[in-house]
């Protein structure tokens, strides 16, 4: 279940005032607050331009994961489903951490968060506009009134496993939506707010930004390691050891 | 628990001789709790005669979850307990349990179910398939071989389709049927476990062992090699809200909620109880390892590692520990030895702890001229690389294939030393380390009383760290350092005072030498009897983590345990529970498990140490954790750390504290069965009236 990311540059999710973008610039990096003047305060959450691009607003943050400090506990699937759902349910959490226990450190565990594209093709796939982005927040969502099952939007999703998945059991499409949706915490979520996911890690291995992460092939390039305390736990080489007490 | 929340509702029944399922409600256990309460429960209702060996058909099997199995309480989601007759223990394989972690508890509550209960025996070999509501028995001939990474590969293959929904693998014929990205979660035994039961473990993934009592021999006898589960499904939670914020709460009190400004409290941080770090010591890797920590579902702690050479990966203490020194003393430090040695046991799925003890002795008999090539004990293995990787796995594979002198060790270590007439010669001496009912030695008897007379007034080796962590590794390691403890000793009595309801003395932690056949010990045993098998052993908090008595992050550094324990039972449940109700439930089930063993014939009598204990101190090179063993005590109106190293226990005042534990129980003094009067107010007259049917009734 390779991660295949695509390689981006950071970039704030404010735009410059007053430049000029490249398509491709546009796509990638038009705020929240750009595209909302575009669209005039229209209950509308993306665009087709002219020439055929779809753009939609950025995200007003992304989950960054240092996949090399997760401990494949699992516990952020179960705040995932729990906050949003009232039960913990992995296959129903949005973010999924899938691991060989055999497996060679780091390749034994991948985490999977929903990137928050720039471009997102689950959006871009959906007929009906249920799998849109938040016209305050730039959140990747879904309304799931407007579902109607057709998958276009897991299928569309360029990462393995899809970041959207079928929720089976209320019959929708779901994704993360960085717990603005958490209707089953009492706390704030969304960009400006807490993440289950983040809240609960027990090894520090989730954060927020409201930076377009750096991206590789392999995907986000962090560390929430170098640095810190963290580092005297063994991820660069264990000391040498003279055996247990006794 | 008057909520149904957090349970599935059902339990899975298998017959395995006749190959049929049936499903039993989880409401009609479950004023047990879940877990071992539940699972004992079952057993003395389905098995008729309780006085079978372990391998019999009738032996009755559980593998029970908690309603806080596949939730967010901080280490607590992924253990599952086993339990059933078990065939380590000697002269008589007691009822017994044992306990894995990992994910498996929490794909079997995902899959819709609240445990499993293995009766009868296959007429083929078989393994067990759930895949939420739907189970299967299929053929195992090909699998039996196998050894547990093999055959957990090998069912993954066989359970998940090979077309995946852009990533997602479904779990049946329509996109309704319920999607997963996780692999199924196995508990297998080794290869040919039954010829090598009382050695044989159950493994899970790499590195989660059910290593205690045999149950990958009793697995074998009954035609079982492994179950497979993959759920879908979740637990509801009676308050989402309520748990999230008890696991932030929780979070307060682990590193992880402090890395920025770790606590420096000697003795606890580095590996221990639910401020310890991650993965940290005890693991034991060559010098240059990269590893990471990893954990079993739901894990505040995550006290294992996995490595980039994918050697020793999930293993940790014993696994390490049973061949770490002799590497150490062969080579001058930790090397590949190590990892590999701890590997040799997973794969092999074969008790560490037996294999610790045995390789201690083995080592004595060599350095005597007594085993060896053409010595009386003949051996082929290689002992002139002992302390090498070529040793370890040499000497695991023998006991695999029953051949060298693994032909007697296959049988159980006591067993190994009857046949080479050493068992009474060598327990006496001290240097086969088998503390109490054949098994292995672990905590010292003689120094740290309640992991000794917990274990013998029980039926295995306790392996419960509650008052261990404090009372011997912190003080010891202070001393070590040559510090004083950021926690003096009074401060720690007044800490476990508070948090040992109902009992509550401050002298429960009084090791001197009057103390430990005190009154006040006798309460320590009791209160660890009883919070062990509800809190830990039913609601399946994990030894690693709990009970969090002390804790440098808490207040007055006080944990969380009796507070914490209840807070998130009663999140997930919807219950009101308090921490002495708890405790309540977690006598009742003593109490039945004490039932269980009269009628298997327990008897005062035969509770008894091995010889060594009484007249041998602490030898280095003979056992675990010999020297100092430092622990509180309260003499001369004060109380201080000291060591009690090399003490030995004084036969009659054992006995004499035995009375006393028996009376506080509410026990027979004279036979130490339980009685009418107590267990009636237990609610076990059910019970009262087979043991006296049986004639085991206490008077």
């Amino acid at each position: 279940m390779k991660d295949k990311g695509t390689t981006l540059n950071p970039r704030s999710s404010e735009p410059d005032k007053g430049k000029t973008f490249s398509r491709r610039e546009f796509v990638t990096s038009i705020g929240g607050v750009g595209i909302g003047a575009v669209l005039g305060g229209m209950f509308v959450s993306s665009i087709a331009l002219p020439d055929k691009v779809f753009a939609v607003p950025a995200s007003g943050g992304y989950l960054l994961v240092d996949t090399k400090k997760c401990a494949g506990c699992t516990s952020c699937m179960m705040a995932c489903s729990l906050t949003h759902h009232g039960e913990t349910n992995m296959s129903l959490s949005r973010i999924q951490i899938t691991q060989d226990p055999w497996g060679k450190f780091p390749n034994d565990i991948q985490m999977a968060q929903c990137r928050q594209c720039p471009y997102p093709a689950c959006v871009a796939a959906c007929p009906t506009g249920a799998m849109h982005a938040d016209p305050k927040t730039g959140v990747r969502t879904v309304d799931e009134d407007k579902c109607i099952g057709c998958e276009k939007c897991v299928n569309a999703c360029p990462f393995t496993p899809s970041r959207a998945l079928w929720n089976f059991e209320e019959k929708h499409a779901e994704k993360c939506d960085l717990c603005e949706g958490a209707k089953f915490w009492d706390e704030v979520g969304g960009p400006d707010g807490k993440r289950a996911c983040e809240e609960v890690c027990p090894m520090g291995a989730i954060k927020f930004t409201k930076e377009i992460p750096v991206q590789s092939e392999d995907g986000y390039e962090t560390d929430l390691r170098t640095g810190t305390v963290w580092d005297s736990l063994g991820f660069g080489g264990a000391p040498q050891s003279g055996g247990h007490l006794g | 628990m008057a909520s149904s929340k957090g349970y599935s509702g059902k339990i899975l029944k298998v017959d395995l001789t006749t190959g049929k399922f049936e499903e039993i409600e989880t409401e009609k256990y479950k004023s047990w709790g879940g877990g071992h309460g539940i699972g004992s429960a079952i057993f003395f209702d389905l098995c008729t005669d309780k006085t079978i060996k372990g391998t019999d058909p009738g032996n009755v099997v559980t593998l029970m979850t908690s309603p806080l199995s596949g939730t967010l309480a901080p280490s607590v989601a992924g253990r599952t307990e086993v339990q059933g007759i078990g065939i380590q223990a000697y002269p008589i394989g007691w009822f017994t349990r044992s306990n894995f972690g990992g994910r498996f508890s929490t794909q079997l509550k995902f899959a819709g179910w609240d445990g499993i209960v293995l009766v009868g025996k296959s007429p083929k070999q078989v393994w067990l398939n759930i895949i939420n509501g739907e189970v299967k028995l299929q053929d195992a001939t090909d699998l039996w071989g196998l050894n547990t990474r093999e055959t957990q590969e090998e069912i993954w293959a066989r359970v998940e389709p090979s077309k995946k929904e852009s990533g997602w693998i479904n779990m049946g014929v329509s996109r309704d049927s319920g999607r997963t990205t996780q692999h199924p979660a196995v508990i297998t035994a080794g290869p040919n476990a039954e010829k090598f039961g009382p050695m044989a473990a159950l493994v899970h993934d790499a590195g989660n062992g059910a290593g205690q009592g045999g149950f990958g021999g009793v697995f074998a006898s009954k035609n079982l090699k492994a179950i497979s589960v993959v759920g879908t499904g979740g637990v509801d939670i009676a308050d989402a809200n309520a748990l999230m914020a008890a696991r932030m709460w929780s979070n307060g009190y682990a590193f992880g909620g402090h890395h920025d400004d770790p606590a420096s409290y000697t003795g606890l941080t580095s590996f221990a109880s639910t401020p310890g770090k991650p993965l940290s010591t005890i693991q034991d890797n060559p010098a240059g390892t990269k590893s990471r920590p990893q954990g079993c579902v739901g894990c505040i702690r995550n006290c294992r590692g996995r490595t980039d050479t994918g050697k020793g990966n999930e293993s940790q203490c014993v696994d390490f520990f049973w061949y770490d020194h002799h590497d150490v003393k062969a080579n001058g430090h930790v090397t590949d030895a190590s990892p590999r040695a701890a590997d040799a046991i997973q794969l092999a799925g074969v008790n560490a702890f037996a294999v610790e003890a045995a390789t201690l002795w083995i080592e004595q008999l060599y350095n005597k001229g007594i085993m060896g090539k053409g010595k009386k004990i003949d051996s082929n293995l290689p002992f002139d690389r002992f302390g090498s990787g070529e040793w370890a796995e040499a000497f695991i594979n023998s006991i695999v294939t029953q051949t060298d002198i693994g032909k007697e060790l296959c049988k159980g270590v006591a067993q190994a030393a009857l046949a080479w007439g050493r068992l009474e010669m060598d327990t006496k001496s001290g240097i086969l380390p088998l503390q109490e009912w054949g098994l292995p030695h672990h905590y010292d008897a003689r120094t740290e009383v309640e992991w000794g007379y917990g274990s013998l007034l029980g039926e295995r080796d306790i392996n419960e760290h509650d008052f261990n962590w404090h009372v011997y590794w912190t003080p010891t390691i202070n001393g070590l350092f040559g510090v004083e403890p950021v926690v003096s000793a009074k401060r720690l009595s007044e800490i476990f005072a508070k948090k040992t309801a109902p009992f509550n003395d401050p002298m429960m932690i009084n090791y001197s030498d009057e103390g430990i056949y005190s009154e006040a010990m006798a309460k320590t045993v009791a209160w660890h009897r009883h919070y062990t098998r509800f809190y830990k052993q039913s609601m399946l908090f994990c030894d690693w983590a709990w009970a969090d008595m002390v804790n440098p992050y808490g207040p007055d550094n006080e944990g969380m345990t009796s507070v914490g324990e209840n807070k998130f039972m009663n999140a997930v449940t919807g219950g009101d529970m308090t921490f002495e109700q708890g405790m309540e439930i977690g006598r009742r089930i003593w109490n039945l498990d004490r039932a269980v063993w009269a009628l298997q014939g327990r008897h005062r009598d035969i509770e008894k140490f091995s010889e060594y204990c009484y007249t041998t101190g602490a030898q280095p090179g003979t056992t675990t954790y010999e020297a100092p063993y430092t622990m509180p005590v309260f003499e001369d109106n004060e109380w201080s750390y000291k060591s009690v190293a090399g003490r030995v226990l004084d036969r009659q005042r054992v006995e004499d504290w035995k009375t006393l534990f028996f009376k506080l129980e509410g026990w027979d003094v004279k036979s130490g069965w339980p009685t009418r009067e107590t267990l009636e107010k237990l609610d076990l007259a059910n019970v009262a009236d087979e043991l006296e049917k049986a004639g085991k009734l206490g008077a």
